[in-house]
């Protein structure tokens, strides 16, 4: 219901569901793709074509320097870094929607000591925190560094919920339930969360946005667990391999358009919902 | 200054005009919101500070082992040396024996009053302190640089798309600088050094100064570091900017709706004493605030940004330290930083009695 209200509303969400379903498909479908794209070659075989080709029909993004079709790397990339922000923006938004929940509901010392700490996360830099813990602790599954991610993005989305529950909670249906000595259970789940959705997409699509950075990060620097093979790894291998000053420019272009796709889609998906439901940016568009 | 206020404050005294006693009234409140912002950094330090602590410590693995094992691939221990013995003394040197307690109060004690975090082993025996000092100024002036130049373009093009929100060029650009404002600096980064430094090798790729030129207050100098700062600067204004240019016209939008400005309107002011004493100095009010926010992303972005040009600021510091397992200089990084965002959110949030009347009166 929220979702066709917002989709009809909001050209930017609209673009964002767009994006992003994409970006879901061609994860999902990657194997099928990479069948479609270069037949029945595995895509990590070393040698299997030219060494550092220039992009061409056969191959759009070129090759590597392992002789690798750049594209089919990239396709097998995506899944992991959909997966990983995926997983991590669930994590962090259950975890924020019980932080801002109780925050926000309880009030008084309760609310004052988790917004302490949620405000205090959201202020000091997380990636170097981020990056040490990567540094330290090798061989993580994607769940794992999912969790990792998780424990550092979620104040953003327990900070929105937090700041709706406080107005709902203020509602006169909400009033009433409680006059009718409603229990806290029944209040939260009947009243309060139907009305909350749109907000846990907002934290949703932000802490999935925050995590998949973060991942890239990890990456980047090559501290990321060394399992994984994920967008942010074939990025910094591209660079790794010299690809600025090999002026191999599709290296580097491929898995960063799609990493900066993703970023889009889900950015905008929470903006075209804030747009809709938040009624103080409503009138300013 | 201080004086000049007493005086007026005695002035006002004698004269007991209405005014000038509410003049008095309202200093109170100044430095009561002042002690409490204080009060509540110095809280906010001691937490974070305390929290890198407990993180650095429960990191997984030994750290010591690591150290040992790390200097023994240096070539500094012979493989056989690294017994009991060794890690004990290094347990020691790098504050690890006793109990969490007793490491958290020694730590803290070196830290706050020697400022000493003890031996680095990207160089050692050289103090983790002397490489973050080394590090530091970079790093203030990469984030400084960026943060004001895309604080100013951002608040005042934002301000223009507000003013002009329904012609089709604010439409479009609101639409451009929305998708930009997303896209992470790293990327503009990556794009801006292949398009300016390798494609079209106008600019420097890495570094913060030319090596071939001497260290001093020379104009070589500093024209060479701000030929090899203008790349990462670049980068982390332009996403910085469009972020400002975003939440300036939604606020410029709003103002544009008040009452107030109807009347103002209608007082007979000219356009243009509208825009600048109506609308701007109610936009950008807010977004002073709001700068405290945003510098954390600011900062933790740039330690991607540093690498990327291999920058000498803290960011390349504490990869290179990471990459060794230095926990003292990796430690002594993040809470340099931390202390940097939280200080220079005091003083934004100090500075805001003095350009907001307003926060004077009600806090």
């Amino acid at each position: 219901m929220a979702f066709i209200n917002t989709w009809r509303q909001s050209g930017q969400f609209r673009f964002g569901v767009i994006v992003l379903s994409l970006l879901i498909l061609m994860g999902v479908f990657h194997q099928l793709l990479i069948r479609l794209h270069i037949g029945d070659t595995d895509p990590r075989q070393i040698g299997a074509f030219g060494i550092l080709e220039s992009p061409s029909w056969a191959h759009p993004f070129g090759t590597d320097p392992y002789g690798r079709d750049w594209l089919a790397m990239n396709l097998l990339g995506l899944p992991s870094s959909l997966l990983v922000a995926g997983i991590a923006g669930l994590i962090s938004t259950v975890i924020g929607a019980v932080v801002g929940f109780v925050s926000g509901y309880k009030g008084g010392k309760t609310d004052a000591s988790l917004r302490t700490m949620t405000d205090m996360l959201l202020v000091i830099p997380t990636l170097p925190l981020i990056l040490t813990l990567g540094a330290y602790a090798r061989g993580l599954s994607v769940l794992e560094l999912a969790l990792v991610l998780a424990a550092f993005s979620w104040p953003f989305a327990a900070r929105v919920i937090r700041s709706q529950v406080l107005s709902l909670r203020e509602r006169p249906y909400v009033e009433l339930s409680k006059i009718s000595d409603l229990k806290d259970r029944q209040i939260i789940f009947q009243d309060i969360l139907p009305n909350m959705m749109p907000y846990l997409g907002i934290g949703l699509a932000t802490s999935s946005v925050g995590a998949a950075f973060a991942l890239v990060g990890l990456t980047i620097i090559g501290l990321a667990p060394s399992g994984v093979l994920d967008l942010g790894t074939l990025l910094s291998l591209a660079l790794e391999w010299g690809a600025l000053s090999l002026q191999q420019w599709t290296l580097f272009f491929a898995p960063m358009t799609l990493l900066i796709l993703l970023f889009l889609g889900a950015a905008f998906i929470s903006q075209g919902l804030e747009q809709v439901y938040n009624p103080r940016l409503r009138g300013q568009q | 200054m201080t004086i000049s206020v007493e005086t007026i404050e005695a002035k006002s005294a004698d004269n007991r005009s209405p005014v000038d006693t509410r003049r008095k009234g309202r200093l109170n409140p100044v430095v009561a919101y002042l002690l409490r912002r204080l009060g509540i950094y110095l809280l906010t330090l001691w937490g974070a500070i305390t929290l890198s602590f407990l993180f650095f410590r429960l990191i997984p693995g030994d750290p010591i082992s690591a150290f040992v094992t790390s200097m023994e691939s240096q070539g500094r221990y012979g493989a056989g040396d690294s017994s009991e013995q060794v890690v004990e003394y290094y347990r020691q040197q790098f504050g690890l024996d006793g109990t969490l307690l007793e490491q958290y109060l020694r730590y803290m004690e070196r830290v706050v009053f020697h400022f000493d975090f003890g031996p680095s082993l990207v160089s050692y025996p050289t103090p983790s302190t002397d490489l973050i000092m080394r590090a530091l100024p970079w790093t203030l002036g990469l984030v400084g640089a960026a943060t004001i130049l895309s604080w100013v373009i951002g608040v005042l093009l934002g301000t223009l798309l507000g003013w002009t929100r329904s012609s089709w060029i604010s439409r479009w650009s609101t639409n451009l600088s929305l998708g930009v404002s997303h896209i992470h600096a790293y990327f503009i980064a990556l794009l801006f050094v292949y398009a300016f430094a390798y494609w079209n090798p106008w600019l420097p790729a890495s570094g913060a100064y030319d090596a071939r030129i001497e260290p001093g207050w020379s104009l070589d100098f500093i024209g060479s570091i701000i030929k090899h700062g203008t790349l990462p600067v670049l980068s982390i204004a332009l996403v910085g900017a469009t972020g400002w240019m975003i939440s300036t016209r939604a606020l410029v939008v709003a103002i544009l709706g008040e009452d107030y400005l109807t009347f103002a309107a209608a007082k007979g002011l000219s356009r243009w004493r509208i825009l600048t004493r109506y609308v701007m100095r109610n936009a950008w009010l807010p977004q002073v605030a709001a700068l405290g926010i945003t510098l954390g992303g600011v900062v933790g972005g740039s330690v991607l940004i540093e690498n990327l040009f291999r920058y000498p600021g803290l960011g390349a510091l504490l990869v290179n330290a990471l990459g060794v397992r230095d926990l003292n200089t990796a430690q002594a990084v993040v809470s340099l930083l931390i202390v940097f965002v939280l200080t220079a959110n005091l003083i934004i949030d100090l500075l805001l009695p003095l350009l907001d009347p307003r926060v004077r009166q009600h806090r």
